[in-house]
This record gives C-alpha cells, structure tokens and sequence, in this order.
C-alpha cells in the first residue's frame, strides 16, 4: 500500500491535469497580460513598447480611483449593512420552528436565480418608464422623490450597491443560520439557567460564537467587491459619466470598448497586486486577532 | 409578545424584500406590454398573456441557448470533479515532497478573480483559435473552479478513515480503481456540494461568454435576456418571460438540492 501511495509517476499523473489548467489558464495569463502592459497594443494595429508609460498614467488617473473608490464602498456597504441584518435574520429564525425551511428558500432565491436576472429585474424597478420604484412612491404619494435612479450618478451607484446586497443576502444569511444552529443548545440552557436574557443570549453568546463565520463573512464580502463585475456592466455599464465603475468594469471598457488593450492590461496587473496585497493583510489582521484570543 | 412581533415583522419585512421584486417580474411576465404603465402594483392577468412566453421561445432563443447552458455546465462539472477528485487524493493520501507546496500554489488560484485574466485569455485564444469556442468557457470554467473543489475535497478526504481503501487494495485493485470505484463513492456528499457549486457559477456566468463567444448558436442562457434586450426593446412582456424561463432551471436545482448546496456554501465558505 505504501508503494503504491509513492509511486512518483502515478502522483504526477493525479496531479498534472490540475497543474497545467492552473499553468495555462491562469499563470500564463497572467504573464501575458503583464508583457501587454508594458506596450500600447490597441487590439488592431502592431504594438511598441512604452515601458511604464501605461503605469504612469494609471498612477494619475481619477477614473480607476473612482472605480476602486466604488469599491470600498460597495464593500462598506456589505459589511456595516447587509451582514448585521443577516446576522439578525440568522438569530430569528432560530425562533420560526416549522417555517424555518422556507425562509431559507425565500432568503436565497435571489441568489440562486443568478446575477443576471437580478439586475435585469432590477434595472426594470428603477426604470423611469414603468419601473417599480416610481410606481410605489406615486401610490404613497411621494412623487416629489420619483427620479431616474440609474441616470444620474448620485443615485446609481446606490442602486448598483442595493442590488448587490439584494443578491448576495442568502448567501450571507445562510452562513450566519447554520453557524448558529451549529451552537451547542447546552450553553444557551446554561445561561438561562444563570438568568440570562434572550438579548444577553444573542449578544453575550451567540455573537462571540459567530466570530468564525463572521471573518469568512467579511473576507466573502471583501473579495465579492473586488470581484464585482455583472451587476454594473448589464445596469449602467459603468455609467453615467463612469460613475459606477468597478475596477474590473473599468477594465473591460478600457481594453475592448476603447481600444486600450494596453493600458486595460496596466489595469488588470495593478488590480491582482492589489487583490492579493488585500488577502494578504486581511489574513495577517485575521492570524494576529487568533493570536491575542 | 411584542418581541414575537418584532422577530416575526424583520424575519416577514426581510422576505418580502427578497421576494417581491420576483414576484412582481412573475406577474408582469403574463401581461401585454401596453398594461405594464397602469396604476396598480401587481394585476390579475385578464386574460393570461401567454405570448410573451411563445414571443420569448422563438425569438429570445431560449432552448437553443438552454442546450448550450447545459452543455457547457455539465462539461465543466464533471472534468473538474474527477481532475479535482485525483488531485485531493494525491494531496491526502500520497506520500510526496513537494505536496505542501503545491497544494497552496492551486490555492492561490482562489485569490486571483477569473476577470484579470480575461484580457489574456481572449488573446490566447484568438491566436489559438479557441476564441468562439464552447472550449472558451469550458477550459477556464474548469481553471477556475479547481482550486475550491481540490480545497473541499481534500478537507473530506482527510476526514474520511482509510480502511475500506486498504481493503480494496488489497483485493487487488489499482489505484485508478481505487480512485473511481472507492474513493469516488466516499467522497459523494462533497462531490455533490462542489457540482452544485460549479453549476452556479458556470450557469450564471456571464463575463466569459460576454467576452469571447460571437456566433450567435454557441451563446449561453443569460445572453437571451440581452438578445431581447436590442431587437424587441419596447417587447417588456416578453423581457419578463425570459427572465422567468431563464429563472426556472435554478429554482429546480435549489428544489432539488437544497441541503447539497446548503453543505456545499459550508464547506466553500470554511476556506476563509
């Protein structure tokens, strides 16, 4: 058995499939995008070399600051936001007895159905023409507040942000249920037996308790913002006036819409550091936490 | 009392929230465009309007997009279970140098967004002739989704006790056999979770066939809304009825799963 378990030509062959798709689909991507960053290809003509220059200007450019800015938000947003209320929602339906089931249901249908039906559902409530979102305001009688959501850049970003927690929620919610499920109901017995209160509970035990779940949370909510790409192309495809972008959006107008295959490239090598710098810290602020604990 | 209220009113306030926006694209999906501008906020379809469904059958291409969507998903799913599968087993069971090393190389593979590399990839494969392809998003799909599946499967197999392989062995079995006829059955609740995974992702994707499919009969599901979307703008009735037809293989998969996805969304998130 053991000669069979270090036979080195079987484990080469169990492993090479996974290796050269990691080589080729990511590695030497990767490579490449940084060669291309370097020169000012625009997809049509032959390119030259420029050396920085792609860099320099990324350096001074307000746009992908912006876009990384939208970023920061998005990710606020999720955390302060969409996270205490599904920890709520999680601590509650503790309480649902039977319903529990279909709550969940409910909670994650929006995920399921997928980014793209989302934000093509969405981009229908804000519409000015017959959207939702106007619709009720007119019932209530708040027409004063109608407003074209997705057409002026104060307001679109918010949508893009609502919809993207909209989204995500069951994802979050069911993470937070199942964590909680997962506490041992002697301790909760114990505490009531101390006098406890169904608050001191939650807070007291059930929060601490959670704080695993609440890291993986938040790291899913920081790389889901990185990553967010579907919701702003198909809703305002980074508009009005690149208000919305996200860096990855940005990205994609930069090399295939503008032709600055180049310079998207500068982009796409500028945004990987940065992803990788942001596990990076977060998994040390993270290590560091455990280690006070 | 009142706390009942207050846990019972966030918990119902909260689904309304996720459900309403589907429920009003449900019913707005069996109404003629004309209606969509009326002063009610949902409306008793009179009668029911199916042809928006037949409109968003024929020229939303829905089935053809369908057969796609399958094809490229179920491709996807089962190449990377099985690459996934041997590599977790050669990571938990085998007896090599370097199989810390490159275990956390394929784990960077979690940190890297797919998007960064698709300015190259689209290049790669146009000189390659990969472009317009369905190996254009199968090949990266696959890419991209072993690093996590590796990650859970080796999370089980470490888990799992290593007698029935022992047995097997020794009433002669290979290691292939080993693998596909003993492993593969022990890992099947973790298999289950990473295929309900990698369906999600692979059937929602919409940036990789975005970026490099152009021909009209090799584009995925999520492409029949943004077919509508161009040619029949005004058709909204329409528009709704793709949404909910292309909304429905999901909502069939979560019936059908919900416990797998639930273990699976566990066992992805733990990685963190």
């Amino acid at each position: 058995m053991t000669k069979m378990l270090s036979n080195k030509l079987i484990i080469t062959l169990f492993i090479m499939p996974g290796l050269l798709f990691f080589a080729c689909f990511i590695l030497i991507p990767l490579i490449y995008s940084a060669f291309y960053s370097f020169t000012n290809y625009d997809l049509l003509q032959p390119y030259t070399f420029i050396g920085l220059d792609n860099y320099k200007e990324l350096i001074r450019d307000g746009d992908f600051y912006h876009s990384l800015w939208n970023a920061l938000l998005m990710m606020l947003a999720l955390i302060f936001i969409q996270h205490p209320i599904a920890i709520a929602a999680g601590m509650f339906a503790q309480y649902l007895g039977r319903g529990e089931k279909a709550i969940r249901a409910v909670y994650f249908l929006p995920t399921i159905i997928g980014v793209v039906v989302g934000s093509m559902v969405w981009s229908s409530i804000f519409s000015t023409q017959f959207g939702l979102l106007n619709h009720l305001l007119d019932i209530v009688g708040l027409e004063s507040w109608q407003h074209d959501w997705l057409g002026d850049p104060k307001t679109a970003i918010w949508c893009i942000i609502l919809v993207s927690m909209w989204c995500g929620f069951g994802y979050a919610f069911l993470l937070y249920y199942t964590g909680l499920k997962g506490i041992p109901a002697d301790l909760h017995e114990a505490a009531k037996l101390d006098g406890a209160s169904n608050f001191q509970i939650h807070t007291l035990i059930d929060l601490p308790m959670l704080k695993p779940i609440i890291k993986v949370n938040v790291i899913l909510a920081v790389i889901a913002s990185l990553k967010m790409f579907d919701i702003t192309k198909l809703m305002t495809n980074g508009g009005p006036f690149k208000s919305t972008h996200m860096p990855l959006t940005y990205m994609y107008e930069e090399a295939f819409s503008l032709n600055r295959y180049g310079y998207g490239n500068a982009v796409s090598i500028t945004f990987v550091v940065i992803c990788l710098l942001v596990t990076f810290a977060m998994n040390k602020m993270m290590k560091s936490e455990e280690g006070e604990a | 009392m009142l706390r009942k209220l207050g846990i019972w009113g966030t918990i119902a306030i909260i689904a309304v929230l996720q459900i309403f926006p589907l429920l009003w694209l449900f019913n707005f999906s069996f109404l003629p465009s004309s209606e969509f501008f009326g002063s009610s906020i949902l409306k008793w379809p009179d009668p029911f309007h199916w042809k928006n469904y037949s409109d968003a059958l024929t020229h939303g291409k829905v089935p053809q997009f369908f057969l796609n969507s399958v094809l490229v998903t179920a491709v996807t799913i089962v190449m990377t279970t099985l690459i996934s599968i041997f590599m977790a087993y050669a990571f938990t069971r085998m007896y090599w140098k370097w199989r810390g090393v490159v275990l956390g190389i394929i784990l960077i593979g979690m940190i890297i967004p797919v998007q960064t590399t698709l300015l190259a990839n689209f290049l790669i494969f146009k000189n390659i002739g990969l472009l317009d392809t369905y190996w254009s998003l199968i090949l990266p799909g696959i890419a991209f989704n072993i690093p996590i599946s590796t990650f859970i499967l080796t999370g089980f197999l470490v888990s799992l006790p290593r007698e029935m392989e022992e047995v097997a062995v020794i009433d002669g079995l290979n290691i292939f056999g080993l693998v596909m006829k003993v492993v593969i059955p022990l890992c099947k609740p973790a298999i289950a979770a990473i295929s309900v995974m990698v369906f999600l992702a692979s059937w929602s994707d919409y940036i990789n066939p975005l970026t490099f499919i152009s021909s009209e009969s090799l584009k995925t599901l999520p492409f029949s809304i943004i077919q509508f979307q161009g040619q029949y703008s005004s058709n909204y009735g329409a528009q709704f009825a793709v949404l909910t037809l292309i909304s429905i293989p999901s909502v069939a998969i979560y019936l059908l799963f919900s416990e797998q996805i639930t273990k699976g969304i566990m066992a992805g998130a733990v990685k963190g």
